[in-house]
């Protein structure tokens, strides 16, 4: 994706008329003021969904996980699925707070809080699924490299392990690089807020008093952050697909993984930033911020990688096919015609045919198709994983123990329950964190007004 | 008292602890308490191994019972006893879970006026007993199953003290009809015995020796010893006829699925044939003659229209058989004993004189009378008609189900209703014991005395290896204290004292404690008395059998290999076991072709009723290659009411576990009185239910893949010249299988472990029989699961056998939903792997472990520590040979039901929620083989540790040794086999340390 040239920064904003500063903080405040019943509606099944999938887990904990479908030999399901799933929706924050801001894409100021906000409870939620997963998560925390009396470590050859890592860092600096970006906001919403709110923002906010120096050093933070980022950016999944490539099972086993799962997550969190952006920037009215040119923008990130990622399928299907293993042809070849053919089939649908239409501008501004393109696309994503996973080890080398595997309704439901609590916490940090980044906007702002006043660029 | 010092502390818990064990007398202990007086024999953690005699059929197999503290954990075959020489069949393994059945009878119980039982004392129950068996005078009738000598003729004696009317020996799988068709050829009514060790042609008219008939283990062992490939020309050949592709089919050469009925016409054609091969030949024995006028009418065409089988293919068995050194034939087992069964069964022996068997590889034994002899079935229907009538008064029932296993038609239960007072001796509750009016629970063969002499020369000896577990007693106690309490006259007429002493009576002529450590006395096993054609064949009417009904399918009822007659089907790790041959587990199932499912317009689980004119059962469909257009075959054994297994209890639900298909067979006997099976046409429909089917076996195409393999003996010919010629190094057989990287499983453990643990398993030798998959589940404590997580693919077993059907091929609609297999009629290509963990050199599941649960450890096994695996589930799904299984739920609470947990294996952990699981090689018999051999100073020999699959596989199919000694049996074993050895998938490069030798397709066209 190449920046807009420099020149036409003015442009990025337009329509939006010129504000002062003043206009903005009310604005971009105001989100976080009140809150219409349809808020506590969203919000009260939000904390529903998430609560039932908290009642299945502890059931799940209780009673084993035989509850879920799990049929031999498929002993991977919707839990990992979802994990996944989950893991590639964190990469757009990243991507767009790191390394759009290295290549100096000012457009993404108004899109990134949005995107870093959901990257840090995206990884949240992909990482409880890890719990949920293990058969016995009272032990899981084996799996850390803890000291201990008697002599045990953890096996560093195992992904699992390297998944733990790369899921722990990730948080870590995504949570580092959302908190580091919100101080001058928080300094914002400190100096307007009463009561407890200016208890928690003045804590928050570090004393930030838009010094000079403070100024600095928060630039240097934010760029030395992106720099740390961005390796993670393609890291995280890369590791999170050796999860399955390093393993021997067909249709698990091939090289092509890491950029193909890199450009599968950052395909579905841009879409997630769309599915998000869309109605809060509808609610809050927050046109004159998030703009159709910054949608128009995140879908040429989605085409760009829709394409990666049905070249992707293509070319696993010709690498199966050429490499003349049969275990492998016939893994593929029941991938998209064996008991999983309509998973393959939504998959291939959603994320390569269906994203092609976004070659037209008239559909790249279309906001309410955007919106329904993008879930597609997460719906896709979801299947993507599911098929990988599932197919592969429902048919794997051993004829006389295939099996098919069939997700049980308990799973659903913690499936459900992710996107449960997902919301609510993105909801909450709607009405208390602002959702667009009052200082990046007004950085773009003043930009503008220099432009404006000089009239040079 | 004002303080407690140490020395009254102690003496007060000395106490307690003494009080504790005292009242762990007559309870089962609650507490762990070491023994205060430590019995001479028994060390805490050691086991003690008693000798007896299997009960599960009357083969009378020789056991090895391993307690551990008092409690039977383990059989195994006795390794000097003639019958089984150390190995046991699936049945046998699984024999051991009756005594700790979670069902079983507490007690002696008296049926109330409400219906329901109250528990009486036994001194009650002998008076009762004795009351009404006075009273009824002779209108006593007692049916038993067939029991061991001591037992029955103590039977016989009561019968006769107490003036009852008789003792009906009833038996749903008797082989009467053996002995009938021997006296009508031979004059000698005894059961012959067929000897296949010696044969080089064996002949088999559908008597399924490998899975049910007579004696499995036995057949198995001396079939295996029979086709050695070794042996010139490759060992003998199997020829099978009949309409079904079952286990023994699979194992032969050739299989002719004749017209079910027309075996007998088909061993006369083939009888004749030979006897033409012997003439031209000049071969002919002189007494043959007598037989031309009786074959005169049985040439080939003519045969071969009645039976379908081409004539040519008749006329070349017959000079096949003529030419053959050492041929026998087998007559037809229960499955096809039809209304003309003695006629069939007689024809074989006919044929087995002509091909000059007799004395050679068929051995008629002296005919002796015993009283334990089974009566005829139409002995068993006099006694219903006179249970009918209300001529019987009291009915003492031992050991037999008949409510059950007898069919509906022969109205035994409604006869049972018109006895004044049943009792019953069953020590778990079945469908017979439910009508009984008085309980008295026998002990199990684990808690009892007898004996057992499955053949001349063969005594074989029961002794109890432990306490009874409920307030059971003895049957023979039983009788003995009944009669006591009739009085002086009828006490006097029988041994004073328990039933013990009466078999050390019977035993008097032997060293009764050495016997007792031998388990039995074994003379001599050659016993073939000389015997002749003898005059009254003429007497058999040959033609074909009758069936009943006007369906257009004949109904093919045949013996489930693991339920038998169904008294497998309340022991769970025979029903969670597969069908050896259809992989069904729990379940009832139709099998019809794939033709006749076509024309009735059903698939894969649609549900079809089965309608005969004795009635009528519903039950799922599996279409199949192997059995004929005309033919649906139903197993018998599942379809009880009664029984914690063996109903849905165990699911918790009410009603019968599948259908018996004995409920719609006519009770029909044939010419000589014995019970027919084949015997009825039934029509089929469907019913538009579908319903899921427990086939743990989806697909037995293995598309060409490196598991099962099979090579033609001209190709193994070729491929052992190669090697000789000094391509030593090529591996497998039959080129297009090169190693990618040759290794040697000796190198993958540890340079200072004198140990690497490894396996050679002989494809050519296994039959399917599952025996290790039972012994391998109740040596490891592998739970079974039950009907709904079997369903779900979540049985438990370390070991499977995995049954593929040729080569197969990677045809890609193979592994959609609906599973087509690949057998057809006359294919006999059946490959039988078992596949348990591979204990790789390169492991896949090892590196993705993330906490070290699974690992190499030294002597090159991959270990499972259960307390460290979080359950990630990683290494199942990297497993190639998926061999590992998972505790979804907390199987070792919910799935094993008090007191099962008495006979888990304190050698091994059971597992809990959430942990992984498989194969170990047995690690603790290795273990327990190296604290012996390391308390001498010595390392392991090999021999001294058998893991429990190879301990009982009947044909010595798996061999256990070190793979780093060249000279063990193991490693000897694959060397010598080098042309037909693989490893299973191994372009995986796994390095497994279990090499597989291929089984052997041998034609027995070519030789003719």
């Amino acid at each position: 994706m190449t920046p807009p040239p420099a020149d036409s920064v003015a442009a990025m904003i337009r329509p939006a008329p010129l504000r002062s500063d003043s206009k903005t903080n009310r604005d971009l405040l105001s989100v976080m003021q009140g809150a219409p019943l349809g808020y506590w509606l969203l919000l009260g099944t939000a904390l529903l969904f998430m609560h039932i999938a908290g009642g299945i887990w502890v059931y799940q904990v209780y009673k084993g996980l035989g509850i879920a479908g799990y049929a031999h030999p498929v002993f991977w399901g919707v839990y990992i699925v979802t994990f996944v799933f989950w893991v590639g929706i964190a990469h757009a924050g990243t991507l767009i707070s790191a390394i759009l801001y290295l290549f100096r894409a000012k457009w993404r100021n108004a899109i990134n809080r949005g995107a870093e906000a959901m990257t840090v409870f995206a990884v949240l939620t992909a990482a409880q699924f890890l719990g949920i997963h293990v058969g016995r998560m009272w032990k899981a925390y084996f799996i850390l490299p803890y000291p201990n009396q008697r002599g045990l470590w953890v096996n560093f050859k195992s992904p699992l392990l390297w998944d733990t890592f790369a899921i722990t860092t990730y948080a870590t600096i995504s949570i580092l690089f959302l908190y580091v970006g919100l101080i001058p906001d928080l300094a914002i919403a400190r100096d307007r807020a009463t009561g407890w709110k200016k208890v928690l923002y003045t804590v928050l906010a570090l004393g930030w008093q838009g010094s000079s120096g403070q100024w600095k050093a928060h630039n240097r933070s934010v760029l030395h952050l992106s720099g740390l980022a961005t390796p993670l950016v393609l890291s995280v999944h890369s590791v999170v697909s050796w999860d399955f490539a390093v393993a021997l099972v067909p249709g698990w086993h091939t090289t092509i993984f890491a950029p193909y799962f890199v450009a599968g997550a950052i395909f579905s969190g841009f879409a997630m930033v769309l599915t998000l952006m869309i109605p809060v920037r509808r609610i809050f009215g927050l046109e004159a911020y998030i703009t159709d040119y910054h949608f128009e923008n995140m879908s040429r990130f989605i085409l760009l990688t829709s394409i990666i990622v049905g070249y992707a399928y293509a070319a696993e299907y010709f690498i199966a096919w050429y490499s003349g293993v049969e275990p492998e042809q016939t893994a593929f070849w029941l991938r998209a015609f064996g008991p999983y053919w309509i998973s393959t089939w939504i998959m291939i649908t959603c994320n390569g045919i269906l994203p092609q239409l976004l070659w037209f501008k008239k559909l790249r501004t279309n906001v309410p198709f955007l919106f329904v393109l993008s879930v597609l696309i997460n719906i896709g994503m979801w299947f993507e994983r599911y098929v990988i996973i599932i197919t592969g080890l429902s048919r794997e080398y051993d004829p006389a123990v295939w099996g098919v595997y069939i997700p049980s309704w308990p799973e659903m439901g913690i499936l459900a329950g992710s996107f449960g609590f997902f919301c609510t916490f993105f909801l909450i940090f709607l009405k208390l964190f602002p959702i667009v980044a009052i200082a990046e906007m007004k950085e773009i702002s003043i930009h503008e007004k220099a432009h404006a006043t000089e009239g040079v660029h | 008292m004002a303080e407690i010092d140490r020395r009254n502390f102690l003496k007060l818990v000395g106490v307690g602890a003494g009080a504790a064990a005292a009242s762990g007398c007559s309870d089962i202990p609650q507490k762990l308490i070491p023994y205060v007086v430590q019995p001479e024999e028994i060390t805490p953690g050691l086991a003690v191994t008693y000798a007896s005699t299997c009960q599960e059929c009357p083969a009378g197999c020789g056991l090895h019972v391993r307690t551990r503290e008092g409690r039977p954990v383990k059989l195994e075959g006795n390794p000097d006893h003639p019958i089984n020489r150390g190995s046991l069949c699936a049945r046998g393994q699984a024999g051991i879970g009756r005594t700790y059945l979670p069902d079983r009878y507490p007690g002696p119980m008296l049926r109330q006026a409400d219906g329901g039982y109250e528990p009486i004392t036994w001194p009650e129950a002998h008076e009762l007993l004795a009351k009404k068996v006075t009273a009824a005078g002779t209108r006593t009738r007692v049916l038993s199953g067939a029991s061991g000598p001591t037992l029955s003729g103590l039977i016989a004696r009561w019968v006769s003290a107490v003036g009852a009317g008789g003792n009906v020996v009833y038996e749903p799988f008797d082989y009467r009809v053996l002995q009938e068709a021997s006296r009508a050829v031979f004059g000698i009514a005894s059961q012959p015995r067929f000897d296949l060790g010696q044969a080089d042609f064996i002949i088999d008219f559908g008597s399924d020796f490998l899975e049910s008939w007579t004696s499995p283990p036995e057949h198995g062992r001396q079939f295996a010893e029979a086709r050695a490939v070794s042996k010139p020309d490759g060992g003998a050949r199997l020829v099978y006829v009949g309409p079904r592709l079952t286990l023994t089919a699979g194992n032969s050469d050739e299989w002719l699925p004749a017209r079910p009925g027309t075996e007998g016409v088909l061993a006369l054609g083939i009888a004749r044939a030979a006897l033409d091969e012997a003439r031209a030949t000049g071969a002919s024995a002189p007494s043959l003659e007598q037989l031309d006028e009786l074959l005169s009418g049985y040439g080939a065409n003519s045969v071969s229209a009645i039976t379908e089988v081409p004539a040519a293919t008749i006329q070349r068995l017959g000079r096949t058989l003529a030419r053959a050194a050492r041929p026998v034939a087998l007559p037809p087992g229960v499955a096809l004993t039809s209304s003309r069964a003695t006629a069939t069964a007689a024809a074989v022996l006919v044929l087995n004189v002509v091909v000059g068997a007799l004395g050679e590889t068929l051995l008629v034994t002296p005919q002796v009378s015993t009283p334990g002899q089974v009566s005829s079935f139409q002995d068993v229907l006099s006694l219903v008609d006179a249970m009918q009538a209300g001529q019987v008064g009291v009915l003492l029932i031992h050991d037999a189900n008949p409510v059950y296993s007898m069919p509906d038609d022969s109205g035994f239960a409604a006869a049972l209703k018109r006895v004044d007072f049943v009792v019953s001796t069953a020590s778990g509750p079945d469908e017979t014991s439910e009508s009984a009016d008085l309980i008295l629970p026998d002990h199990t063969p684990m808690e009892s005395w007898g004996d057992s002499s499955p053949r001349p020369g063969v005594r074989s000896i029961v002794q109890p290896t432990i306490r009874p577990l409920q307030d059971t007693q003895a049957f023979g106690d039983t009788l003995i204290a009944t009669a006591k309490a009739m009085g002086e006259a009828t006490a006097a007429q029988l041994p004073s004292g328990s039933f013990r002493s009466v078999l050390e009576e019977a035993w008097s002529g032997t060293d009764f404690r050495a016997a007792l450590a031998a388990g039995g006395v074994f003379q001599g096993d050659g016993i073939g008395g000389a015997a002749v054609l003898s005059a009254n064949l003429a007497a058999l009417d040959f033609a074909e059998p009758s069936l009943v009904g006007d369906g257009s399918f004949t109904l093919l009822p045949f013996p489930s290999p693991l339920l038998s007659d169904g008294r497998g089907a309340n022991l769970p790790w025979l029903q969670e076991t597969p069908d050896p041959v259809m992989k069904v587990a729990w379940q009832s199932w139709a099998e019809i072709s794939h033709g006749a499912a076509e024309t009735l317009g059903v698939e894969y689980g649609d549900v079809v009723s089965v309608k005969t004119p004795q009635g009528q059962v519903e039950l799922p469909v599996v279409p199949r290659g192997g059995i004929r257009d005309d033919v649906i075959a139903i197993g018998i054994g599942q379809g009880h009411r009664v029984g914690f297994y063996a109903s849905r209890a165990d699911d918790g639900k009410p009603g019968q576990r599948g259908v018996s298909v004995i409920s719609i067979l006519p009770a029909a006997t044939d010419e000589t009185g014995s019970r027919a099976w084949l015997t009825a046409m039934a029509s089929v429909r469907a019913t538009g239910e579908r319903r899921p089917v427990a086939k743990t076996q989806e697909n037995d195409n293995k598309r060409g893949r490196k598991l099962g393999e099979a090579v033609s003996l001209a190709a193994l010919a070729e491929a052992q010249e190669t090697a000789h010629a000094g391509g030593g190094e090529a591996e497998g057989h039959g080129g297009g299988h090169e190693m990618l990287r040759p290794f040697d499983p000796a190198d993958d453990s540890s340079e200072d472990s004198a140990y690497r643990w490894g396996m050679t398993i002989d494809l050519d030798r296994c039959n399917g029989c599952s025996a290790c998959v039972v012994a391998c589940s109740i040596e490891n404590n592998v739970v079974n699961v039950g009907e709904e997580l079997v369903l779900m693919d979540r049985q438990m077993h370390w070991l499977r056998i995995e049954r593929f059907i040729g080569d197969g091929e990677a045809d890609l609609e193979t592994g959609r939903n609906l599973p087509r297999d690949n057998e057809e009629l006359g294919n006999t290509d059946v490959r039988h792997s078992p596949m348990l963990c591979q204990q790789c050199g390169a492991a896949p599941c090892e590196p993705v472990c993330p906490v070290f649960a699974t690992y190499h450890n030294q002597e090159g096994l991959n270990g499972m520590i259960y307390n460290r695996c979080i359950g990630t589930r990683y290494c199942s799904n990297n497993c190639p040979y998926k061999v590992r299984r998972y505790n979804w739920y907390d199987y070792a609470i919910e799935n094993i039901h008090e007191p099962m947990n008495l006979m888990l294996n304190p050698d091994v952990t059971v597992r809990g929620q959430g942990v992984m699981e498989k194969c170990t090689f047995c690690v603790q018999r290795i273990e327990n083989g190296r604290q012996l051999a390391k308390d001498e100073g010595r390392p392991i020999a090999d021999g001294e540790v058998t893991p429990a699959c190879a301990q009982t596989c009947p044909t010595q199919a798996i061999t256990f040794g070190n793979l780093k000694d060249d000279q063990s049996r193991s490693v000897q074993r694959a060397d010598k086999n080098a042309a037909r050895s693989y490893h299973a998938l191994h372009e995986l490069n796994t390095r497994p340390s279990i090499t597989y030798l291929a089984k052997v397709t041998r034609g027995t066209k070519g030789e003719g």
